[in-house]
């Protein structure tokens, strides 16, 4: 929103920037600094404002402001009209950032565990102290030079540049091995996590030799605590998003809930091998060779369990269907994650002959009310407008009676199914987890 | 005042023969406790380019005021708090033309058509409502 107002200030139109009290800090301190560089001048309103009635908010604009303390219109109109201060006439290229020493003081191990976690660069389990002889051997890992910048990162606001040298860092503080190092790069190039109000979180797929290399679980409890790799691969993105990425909770993260997910990442190899004949793995369905190794990264908020053994009775598409309707399907995205037994199943039962088959199917038979579609406040907060300048079909489910059912999945490409799991059970998660890009993990070895 | 002079020289002597440094949580490290050198994790962020604010009107009386709604929260949320300006201002401020707008799209899409629109048209404008 800052970077709005700045626009038209740029553009000589006087502008308040509106916020709600529990964002305006943001506002008026680090985005000022580090992304926007104009100190506009803000409004605060209590929170919530979306979710209440109009007699709320007319309360609110009676109110006061919540960052001078005088009544809401009052100071909206002492903004656009209170002569500027010298502070908001200064025009300058800042002075250079202080760079950070490459070393840290010496001090005790104790104490420098304490001080990691004093400035919040750990998940708040035990780390490794990353001296130098064990960076200089985490760098064995990968043929690419330290000071090499695997990503420049300006969300949140700063361009800090993410070398090789701090994923290796980081690795180290994780407890990763040497060889874990290609992978952790190319994930390292989709740092930070998500960060959002609405406590989002990510998933991490790796597909291709990669797995096996390092050893990854596909199998059995893939997705638990069971595995170095999976383990440690997830915790470095995590620890990366908070040293490099910059993200602290009340400085410039904001998820008001938070995601018990962001520990680990949900990072999960695919089970190709016991994927049905036809079934290709993830990256090569992103049209990836079967023998490239490839990491995909997605974000979302959550999954939802079949709990038990699929039942002849009611085939698992039906109810993979009926959970579905729980999602939000924003962006038209989710990730379906089952055992190889549902996968099989699918395919010699129920005629899934590849993947893509499934996807079409639920595109095309999830079904919800337009009222819970829109009742989901990012869907309404990304589609609601373009619905009202007339983009279909969110125009027609914008107009249509509440109880309208509608298919929201509508773009099947947007729908991923992944084989995950080791033959026990007949187990599977829908998510709404949305796969981005994959990355090559063989460009970083 | 001759105490104090002996207490600090105590002092000073007391922590030369025990050889104390400081590390960086500010403590004090005895030459005998083990210390490590750590890599730091961290990367400076680069400051934004400071810009100023484009000069204030002398009064929004006759002038027009956009309030541009971001979408954050969906339709109803800034339009709705939008609506009760809208009403406040004609009660108070009758002079002065309100005109309501959202974004073409969600609150990350640019929407320069907009901004024109508010150059062209419009004298001030309020921005959100974030969060």
């Amino acid at each position: 929103m800052g970077r709005f107002a700045k626009t038209l200030e740029l553009k000589g139109i006087p502008t308040v920037g509106a916020a709600a009290e529990t964002m305006v800090n943001y506002g008026i301190d680090y985005d000022f600094k580090y992304t926007n560089g104009m100190p506009i001048r803000y409004v605060a309103f209590p929170f919530p404002v979306a979710g209440q009635p109009p007699e709320v908010h007319k309360r609110y604009v009676e109110g006061e402001d919540r960052l001078s303390h005088k009544p809401m219109m009052t100071a909206i109109v002492d903004a656009l009209t209170k002569p500027l201060t010298k502070n908001e006439t200064f025009k300058g290229v800042p002075p250079e950032a202080r760079p950070e020493p490459r070393l840290l003081p010496k001090d005790t191990e104790a104490n420098m565990q304490r001080l990691f976690k004093d400035k919040d660069w750990t998940d708040y389990n035990p780390i490794i102290l990353p001296t130098e002889d064990r960076v200089a051997a985490m760098l064995e890992g990968t043929s690419r030079k330290p000071e090499e910048v695997v990503a420049t990162i300006s969300w949140p606001g700063g361009d800090r540049k993410l070398t090789v040298e701090k994923a290796a860092i980081a690795a180290v503080m994780a407890g990763a091995r040497p060889e874990f190092m290609p992978l952790i790069l190319a994930v390292a190039t989709r740092v930070p996590f998500g960060n959002s109000t609405s406590s989002m979180a990510n998933m991490i797929v790796v597909n291709g030799p990669i797995r096996n290399e390092l050893g990854m679980n596909s199998g059995t409890n893939a997705m638990g605590p069971h595995n170095e790799a999976n383990a440690v691969i997830g915790r470095v993105f995590t620890l990366l998003s908070k040293t490099v990425g910059n993200l602290h909770s009340g400085k410039t993260t904001f998820s008001t809930l938070g995601s018990n997910l962001q520990y680990n990442n949900l990072t999960i190899a695919e089970n190709e091998e016991l994927l049905p004949e036809g079934w290709q793995p993830l990256h090569v369905q992103m049209g990836f060779k079967p023998e490239d190794s490839v990491v995909t990264i997605g974000i979302g908020w959550t999954y939802i369990s079949s709990v038990g053994e699929v039942q002849i009775g009611y085939p698992p598409h039906n109810l993979m269907r009926d959970y579905m309707h729980a999602l939000s399907s924003s962006g038209s995205a989710a990730t379906i994650v089952m055992d190889p037994t549902v996968a099989k199943l699918l395919k010699d039962v129920h005629g899934f002959q590849k993947k893509e088959d499934l996807s079409a199917w639920l595109s095309g038979n999830v079904e919800k009310t337009v009222a819970s579609y829109w009742g989901n406040g990012v869907v309404s907060t990304v589609n609601s407008a373009m619905a009202l300048q007339g983009l279909e079909p969110l125009a027609t489910w914008l107009k249509a009676p509440p109880d309208t059912l509608i298919k929201p999945f509508n773009n099947p490409k947007s729908i991923q199914i992944l084989a995950v799991g080791g033959n026990i059970q007949t187990t599977w998660f829908v998510t709404d987890f949305r796969l981005g890009r994959g990355v090559k993990v063989d460009d970083w070895r | 005042m001759r105490g104090n002079l002996v207490n600090k020289r105590l002092l000073i002597t007391g922590l030369t023969a025990l050889s104390v440094a400081v590390g960086l949580s500010g403590n004090v490290i005895a030459a005998d406790q083990d210390v490590v050198t750590v890599m730091n994790p961290i990367v400076e962020s680069k400051m934004a380019e400071r810009l100023p604010l484009s000069p204030r009107l002398d009064t929004l009386s006759g002038k027009t005021l956009y309030l541009v709604d971001i979408n954050w929260g969906g339709p109803q949320a800034a339009w709705s708090v939008y609506e009760q300006m809208e009403a406040w201002m004609a009660a108070h401020m009758s002079d002065v033309k309100v005109v309501r707008k959202r974004l073409a799209a969600s609150y990350m899409v640019d929407d320069p058509a907009l901004w024109d629109e508010v150059v062209k048209n419009g004298d001030a404008a309020i921005i959100g409502i974030a969060g």
